[in-house]
């Protein structure tokens, strides 16, 4: 009685399976989850459309949970395009020869991370981290996702080049927050001290009032650094047909609508390269993130 | 062929011996009956006599080995699994075959069970349970016959009626009593078991139930 | 004093415990926790059923992943249980089930990325080595004498089907749908990892402070587990099974490549990968044993054992909570409810939810292990206390439950405490994931840098150490000659 069961149901996920697979020539794209998924959701499924209309083919946006799982998927072939962070741009396009960053924010040419911290500690804000080096000892501290360029990387890199000390070490207490409005929320709320963030995520939450700058304010500002940019597989003119890659770049550098602009916050996309990276890839390497 | 030589029979349980050496000739046509109070080795013995022989007998041991959960047929048609191919077996388990449902039926009727067929053993009662095993016996149909108290939970008339069903159908059997009139009545000779050794064996005309007491 | 060998051992766990409180971090670290609480508890006294379009599809999916993967760890572990005598059976056995199904998930989105095999095997696999344990001892255990009574020269598979199955199946059938509920649980929290499951949307919902959608999913969650008698019939059966794999969702093609490059290279120690031989991979792996593994070793065992004694301590209060002799039919009712809602909720999300609210430390994973842990034994305790009848004269109250409840059920609760003791390892090294420092936490942070050679190392110490627990709680439950019936 047993046997007919397991057959039908091998059957079953059989089907299931090349029907998923039929469905491949569709371009799928993700971005790392850096904000609130509701935010990401709404931003990227405007993308994805109009993407869609300018491309003619079908596009689809996959939400994922993590950086790495956004890394992973385009490394797979399962994502062809994805809006990446500065290092896990770095990281996916080690990982897939060929694939190139084609297309980055205006402001992502010049990013920087804010430090920020619960206005109970009494931390005044400082031209330069090494002056708030006691304020800032034996504090509890919240990066936001580990994968993030602006959340982890270049916040690390700041304390361990200043401080001359490990994270770990310098503060009382180490958290991932997870994302950026998280760090926030979190500082905010004073469950950490002090926290590190994507600048433009503390711009427009404070612009659009979402912030009590009673219970937190900036403390420090890191200089410029590369950030964010869209990368793409090398091999998506052999599956989309020649010149797809040359129509995505134009489509997102023509990318214009006010309304999805803004929702990530950029003001417009300019072109990028590979090469423009290799400041945060020297980073990575500097302190173990990257072999 | 249903005799057999049973030579230098021993047991023992957490290094002591229970029973024998003990030898007992089994002739064609016998039917034994094992006497002796609790405790003197019956249940070992006729489990070390079941091991010697195996090939072509029917058992009953005292817990009667039922499959709880099966029913009252398939647990009498267990006793022909080795007759049928595999995948008769279970299609059985399924499905039972017509022929195979009028066989158990009339086997049951003897006992007076039929309505129980689709019951599982679980729900009967301690008689029902012995005669479901007595059945099974019946039903596997060897031509010797090994029981442990076999009618120990049946009244009177089903006790005699049973016994009378085991004399006919077995050629040879040897069956664990301690009812003495039972085995005076229904087997052609007795053996008494003492502290694992042979006490007694005699055929059971030369016999009466006070010679027996003794051993008790 | 006297002593007697469970008390003496229940001191010993009792004395480590309490010395791992000296070195663990316990901290409620939110500067307003009972607001944050509050407003958690509102968000679910006012939950939002619309919140998510997904919500249903999600709800679908945790109960389809559940039954592809359960029915497939089944016969997977059924089989398997057949050749149980064999070291080496018993051995791939207990290493599957060391995993935890969320890194058996983290291990298959590698290669298998967002397809429904990545979750279905997530679930399948660990359970599968769970299954055959159990099974095998269902086999066991059953009574010889009905095989011993068949006639020389039945076959092998008759005398299976007939003598051993049948006896065998009401308990195999009970246990396989008591796994059923796990897999629940268990489907629920993939989508902590992206799977298209209830956890998706749970964490996207709580990461946001939208209490009132998480409220939602939660409660549906538990009518979902509660009504399963309602749902889960023997007669449906089949069709929930034939039915699940087109329910899976579509996920992303499998690009096969993928599997063979994970194999092949990813999971090779950098050193080797690189060409550096043996020579490069001593420092690689005194590097991760320093930096990441000891530390997370010794996290998980210090959470582990504090946990351990919180569940027991847990357990033995929870208990009276339904059983029949304290208080009436209203406050035993309600006693369900909380067991059943205690231990309906995954440790995972229930820890999860802890340290939104508290902050991060041990004191969340803690508490969640307890909660959970002490709610199913509470649970067991309890309708065993329902057995035992006092004389009509017994005492009352506090004197009834520690001088005629408490030593009466001491033993077996023992038992099932030490059985679960690999599971709360198992559940304590993946809370890692959501940064408490335990080894889940360095698994995590290999997979994010993309070292999943790193990642791999430590899974497998991950599953040694449990192997190593597993084996120890036998022993000392043999020792103490307790015997229980597998929980999950």
């Amino acid at each position: 009685m047993a046997t007919p069961v397991i057959w039908k149901l091998m059957l079953s996920c059989f089907f299931c399976f090349t029907a998923a697979a039929a469905s491949a020539e569709t371009l799928v794209f993700t971005a790392i989850p850096d904000e609130d998924e509701t935010k990401l959701v709404e931003r990227f499924r405007g993308v994805a459309d109009y993407l869609s209309e300018q491309l003619n083919v079908d596009v689809r946006y996959i939400p994922v949970k993590s950086y790495a799982a956004a890394v992973s998927a385009f490394r797979n072939n399962q994502v062809q395009l994805a809006w990446f962070g500065g290092l896990s741009g770095v990281q996916a396009r080690r990982l897939v020869p060929g694939s190139e960053a084609i297309a980055q924010g205006v402001e992502d040419e010049a990013f920087e991370t804010y430090f920020i911290a619960n206005t109970n500690t009494g931390i005044e804000p400082a031209a330069e981290l090494s002056a708030l080096k006691d304020q800032l000892q034996g504090k509890t501290f919240t990066f936001g996702s580990k994968g993030s360029t602006s959340g982890r990387l270049m916040p690390e890199f700041y304390v361990r080049d200043t401080f001359n000390a490990k994270p770990d070490d310098f503060f009382s207490r180490v958290g991932f927050s997870g994302n950026h409005t998280r760090t926030l929320r979190l500082v905010e709320a004073g469950t950490y001290d002090v926290g590190a963030l994507n600048f433009q995520v503390w711009e427009k939450e404070l612009a659009d009032g979402n912030i009590n700058t009673d219970a937190v304010q900036v403390i420090w500002k890191t200089p410029h650094y590369p950030d964010y940019q869209w990368t793409i597989r090398g091999d998506v003119d052999e599956r989309f047909g020649d010149g797809f890659k040359q129509r995505v770049t134009e489509a997102l550098l023509n990318l214009d609508n006010p309304e999805l602009l803004e929702s990530f916050p950029r003001s417009g996309f300019i072109p990028a390269a590979n090469a423009d990276y290799e400041p945060i890839r020297k980073t990575a390497q500097e302190i173990g993130i990257l072999d | 062929m249903t005799g057999f030589d049973l030579t230098n029979l021993t047991a023992s349980f957490s290094g002591k011996r229970v029973i024998g050496p003990l030898s007992l000739t089994v002739n064609p046509g016998d039917k034994i009956a094992l006497v002796g109070k609790s405790g003197a080795g019956k249940s070992t013995l006729m489990r070390l006599i079941y091991e010697r022989v195996n090939r072509d007998s029917s058992l009953i041991p005292q817990d009667l080995g039922l499959v709880n959960a099966l029913s009252v047929f398939h647990n009498v048609f267990m006793g022909q699994l080795d007759k049928h191919a595999t995948w008769y077996n279970t299609l059985t388990l399924a499905r039972p075959f017509a022929k195979d449902k009028a066989e158990v039926l009339t086997l049951l009727q003897s006992l007076g069970i039929t309505e129980k067929l689709w019951t599982p053993a679980a729900s009967l009662s301690g008689g029902q349970r012995q005669r479901v095993a007595i059945a099974r016996a019946l039903y596997r149909n060897a031509a010797v016959l090994l029981a442990d108290e076999p009618v120990s939970a049946l009244d009177g008339p089903m006790a005699n009626s049973v016994m009378m069903q085991l004399r006919d159908r077995f050629t040879t059997s040897i069956i664990a009593l301690h009812d003495v009139d039972l085995a005076l009545n229904y087997c052609t000779r007795i053996v008494g078991i003492q502290d694992g050794q042979v006490a007694l064996d005699q055929p059971s005309e030369h016999l009466a139930a006070a010679d027996i007491v003794s051993l008790y | 004093m006297p002593s007697s060998p469970t008390v003496r051992v229940s001191l010993i766990f009792l004395a480590i415990a309490l010395v791992g409180l000296l070195f663990a971090d316990i901290a409620v670290t939110t500067s307003n926790p009972w607001r944050d609480l509050g407003n958690f508890l509102f968000g679910i006294a006012t939950p939002n059923f619309f919140s998510t379009e997904g919500l249903m599809t999600a709800l679908l999916r945790t109960v389809a992943f559940a039954f592809v993967g359960v029915a497939l760890g089944s016969v997977a572990g059924f089989l398997m249980a057949l050749a149980y005598r064999s070291l080496p059976v018993r051995i791939f056995c207990a290493f599957i089930r060391a995993i935890h199904e969320l890194f058996w998930a983290l291990i298959f989105l590698q290669f298998f990325g967002f397809h429904p095999l990545t979750g279905v095997l997530a679930i399948a696999i660990p359970y599968a080595g769970i299954f055959a344990k159990v099974y095998s001892e269902i086999l066991e255990e059953a009574d010889p004498e009905s095989g011993r009574v068949l006639p020389p020269g039945t076959g092998n598979i008759s005398a299976f089907l007939y003598a051993r199955i049948p006896d065998c199946w009401a308990k195999m059938r009970t246990y396989t749908a008591y796994r059923l509920e796990c897999g629940l649980r268990s489907s629920a929290i993939l989508g902590f990892v992206g799977l298209p499951t209830l956890g998706f949307y749970l964490e996207a919902s709580f990461s946001q402070g939208l209490y009132s959608d998480a409220g939602a999913m939660l409660i549906l969650f538990y009518v979902l587990i509660a009504t399963m008698p309602l749902w889960v019939r023997p007669k449906l059966l089949p069709v929930y099974v034939l039915g699940a794999p087109f329910f899976l969702g579509e996920g992303l093609p499998i690009v096969w490549g993928n599997v063979q490059r994970f194999f092949t290279e990813d999971i090779v120690p950098a050193p080797l990968r690189n060409g550096e031989g043996l020579t490069g991979l001593t420092p690689w792996l005194s590097d991760l044993m320093i930096n990441e593994a000891m530390p997370g070793i010794w996290n998980t065992l210090v959470l582990t054992q504090i946990a351990l004694v919180a569940t027991g301590i847990l357990s033995l209060l929870a208990f009276p909570l339904i059983s029949n002799h304290f208080g009436g039919p209203i406050r035993r009712n309600a006693g369900h409810v909380v067991l059943v809602i205690a231990r309906s909720t995954p440790e995972y999300i229930l820890a999860y939810i802890l340290l939104q609210l508290w902050g991060p430390s041990m004191l969340p994973a803690v508490v969640a292990l307890a909660l959970h842990n002490g709610g199913i034994i509470g649970h067991l305790i309890g309708r065993q206390t329902n057995a035992i009848k006092l004389r009509a004269d017994a005492a009352e109250g506090f004197n009834r439950y520690s001088w005629e409840l408490v030593p009466r059920v001491y033993r077996s609760f023992l038992a099932f405490l030490f059985y679960r003791w690999e599971i709360i390892m198992r559940e304590t090294a993946i809370l890692g994931i959501l940064g408490i420092y335990t080894l889940g936490f360095y698994v995590d942070s290999a997979i994010q840098n993309i070292r999943f050679d790193r990642a791999m190392v430590l899974i497998l110490i991950t599953a040694l150490l449990n192997i190593g627990i597993d084996t120890l709680g036998r022993y000392i439950r043999r020792k103490l000659a307790l015997q229980t019936m597998p929980t999950c």
